[in-house]
């Protein structure tokens, strides 16, 4: 009698104590506010202020130089004239500036063509290529995670290896895969009896080509990142969803996909502006050809930066592009971010 | 219908077919690449294409010291490389964790404007950044290299995505123990997030070891050249030294493949779910 009494009193102590201490806890957990003032802002000006110099300045000079025309130095005043293989690249100096306000904005919207195919072979390639390498990534990821896997070390290294091959690498490799009837592909398909495939020459097959390259080069990149963040899904809501006898599609569907959410809508995010900013893998496996059906838009900067001299012109189309990317990326943002 | 044991020998099999029909599909020009880093580069353009690595590696390696001092080469993108990635780390951590786990006032329009930064592609940043560099008499150093993408925007939207999924509950416990905020911060939030760093790490190494058209602008010394730009100094006009290049782009892959190996043991699993069990 005495004893029940007692462990009585102790719980509803013990209880006393909980709560007390859960209401505790439950206020600091609503205060995310930092007890030292301006904590995060110490956190945050290291990286912004190498921002500001290094990107955020660079920046604003483009958006400035994007209302002048530049009509090219007097004489040879250049700075820095370059010549390194396919690359002839030459920095003017920064002169005989003439104020044209949004002249270059509206023969960009209404009637540069050159610009408006460019943005069409840019948007191609997003719409086809970032899904196809995004799904066949976590397809990868998701066999590699598997316990029963061996050597993870070692696929993993060989799939994501292509990253690291540089432009000079890269086009040399991809040229003599895919270029002519000398290309090893075609000679392969030629030798079972097929015919040659366009792969370069064709304006469709060209864009595929490069498809197909990008795909090669980034797919491993992108794996490599969602298996990191497959890794960090608690195992325990996989057992938990294998008691009440999920399928693996189930698995899949109502664990995976939703853990894995912000990591996804990093790939997929990361790739959109990648895609945007395609540039090594047209320069020199298509050089933009033929006629232009795999110019992408940073291409056209170039161009119009490096071997046009169209310094303000070549800022006023880095603008667009970047109001365009920016536009599609909150998009993305948002949606991947409300879905939660 | 299969039984269990059947459906799992189904699974297995069919896991490894698909592993490795992507890894031949993606090692296969890469093999190419040493074996055309191996042979004589007369045999490269014969009629009948060789197979098999052969044995002249070395002897293309000297050619290719002998014309670029690549082994400096090497070293500057090596020191290059690791210094801006750990530099970078630092810089994206400590304001991803800022973003991800504190309220503070304009949070979202500062987040927002880095964000959309990240859309800018270098080749348009190459004009005003060399006239930046030069003004700061960067020209031919390192840190005009290494400085500008520091502050990485993909970096610290790749740290905010990741420090989001650090539980409220972890970071309070600490603080109730009598942690300070920046013990909060590098003994927990970061060794929490080492499967995340480890991938930061990568993306951030990779990109500035394959950096092309802005290092050939602002390190135009050869003693400064990257491996990127020492590669493309061999394609000439007259001719293109492709077995130098193939030796260059062999050894320019294999610190990235020890990056990988060395880094597997940190994408350990559950160390996420590990701290928050305890």
């Amino acid at each position: 009698m005495a004893t029940s009494i007692r462990s009585e009193l102790q719980s509803s102590e013990s209880y006393q104590e909980l709560s007390d201490r859960l209401r505790f806890l439950r206020q600091n957990v609503s205060s995310v506010v930092p007890k030292i003032p301006g904590l995060p802002y110490l956190y945050i000006s290291p990286f912004y202020l190498l921002f500001s110099v290094f990107l955020l300045f660079p920046t604003l000079y483009t958006i400035y130089l994007s209302v002048f025309s530049y009509e090219g130095p007097a004489g040879s005043e250049y700075i820095v004239s370059i010549q390194a293989w396919i690359f002839e690249l030459t920095i003017p100096k920064i002169s005989n500036l003439e104020f044209v306000g949004l002249a270059h904005y509206e023969s960009l919207i209404f009637s540069d063509s050159v610009f408006h195919l460019s943005l069409f072979n840019t948007g191609f390639i997003f719409l086809i290529q970032v899904p196809l390498m995004v799904i066949l990534a976590l397809a990868v990821a998701i066999v590699l995670d598997s316990k029963f896997i061996r050597a993870k070390g070692l696929w993993r290294t060989l799939i994501a290896l292509p990253v690291a091959t540089g432009m000079v690498a890269y086009s040399t490799v991809f040229l003599l895969l895919f270029e002519g009837d000398v290309g090893m592909i075609n000679q392969v398909l030629m030798s079972v009896g097929l015919d040659a495939v366009p792969w370069l020459t064709d304006r469709w097959m060209a864009r595929i080509t490069l498809v197909i390259a990008i795909t090669w080069r980034w797919m491993g990149y992108n794996m490599i990142i969602l298996l990191a963040g497959l890794q960090t899904i608690p195992q325990q809501l996989y057992e938990a969803a294998e008691i009440d006898g999920a399928t693996m599609w189930q698995k899949f569907r109502f664990v995976t996909v939703p853990q894995l959410r912000p990591v996804l809508l990093f790939v997929i995010v990361s790739s959109t502006i990648g895609t945007f900013k395609l540039f090594a893998e047209p320069f020199v496996i298509t050089g933009g050809g033929p006629a232009n059906a795999t110019l992408t838009v940073v291409q056209y900067i170039y161009r119009q930066a490096f071997v046009q001299l169209n310094l303000g012109y070549a800022s006023a189309v880095t603008v667009c592009l970047v109001v365009i990317v920016s536009a599609i990326s909150i998009v993305q943002v948002r949606r991947g971010g409300a879905a939660q | 219908m299969m039984d269990e044991p059947q459906r799992e020998t189904a699974l297995k099999f069919g896991s490894y077919a698909f592993l490795l029909a992507v890894v031949t599909l993606i090692v296969v020009p890469l093999y190419w690449m040493i074996v055309a880093a191996t042979i004589p580069q007369s045999e490269l353009f014969s009629s009948s294409i060789p197979f098999l690595p052969g044995t002249q590696f070395l002897t293309n390696f000297e050619a290719l010291q002998n014309r670029l001092n690549f082994v400096r080469t090497i070293w500057n993108s090596t020191l290059i490389a690791v210094v801006y990635t750990l530099l970078s780390m630092l810089l994206c951590s400590m304001a991803g964790f800022a973003f991800a786990k504190y309220e503070f006032k304009y949070k979202e329009p500062l987040f927002y404007f880095v964000l959309a930064t990240l859309v800018l592609p270098i080749q348009a940043l190459v004009v005003p950044l060399f006239l930046l560099v030069s003004t700061l008499d960067l020209l031919n150093t390192y840190l005009a290299v290494i400085l500008p993408w520091a502050a990485n925007p993909l970096g610290i939207f790749l740290m905010r995505q990741n420090m989001q999924s650090l539980p409220d509950a972890l970071l309070e416990s600490a603080r109730m123990d009598g942690a300070t905020e920046l013990q909060i911060f590098y003994k927990i939030a970061l060794p929490t997030m080492i499967p995340s760093l480890a991938a930061l790490a990568v993306i951030l190494f990779i990109n500035q070891w394959r950096l092309f058209l802005y290092p050939l602008v602002v390190l135009q010394e050869e003693a400064m050249f990257t491996i990127p730009i020492a590669l493309s100094q061999l394609v000439g006009a007259q001719r293109v030294a492709f077995e130098q290049i193939m030796v260059g782009t062999t050894l320019a892959i294999v610190p990235i493949a020890l990056l990988f190996i060395f880094l597997q043991r940190y994408f350990i699993k559950g160390i996420l779910a590990g701290s928050v069990k305890q």
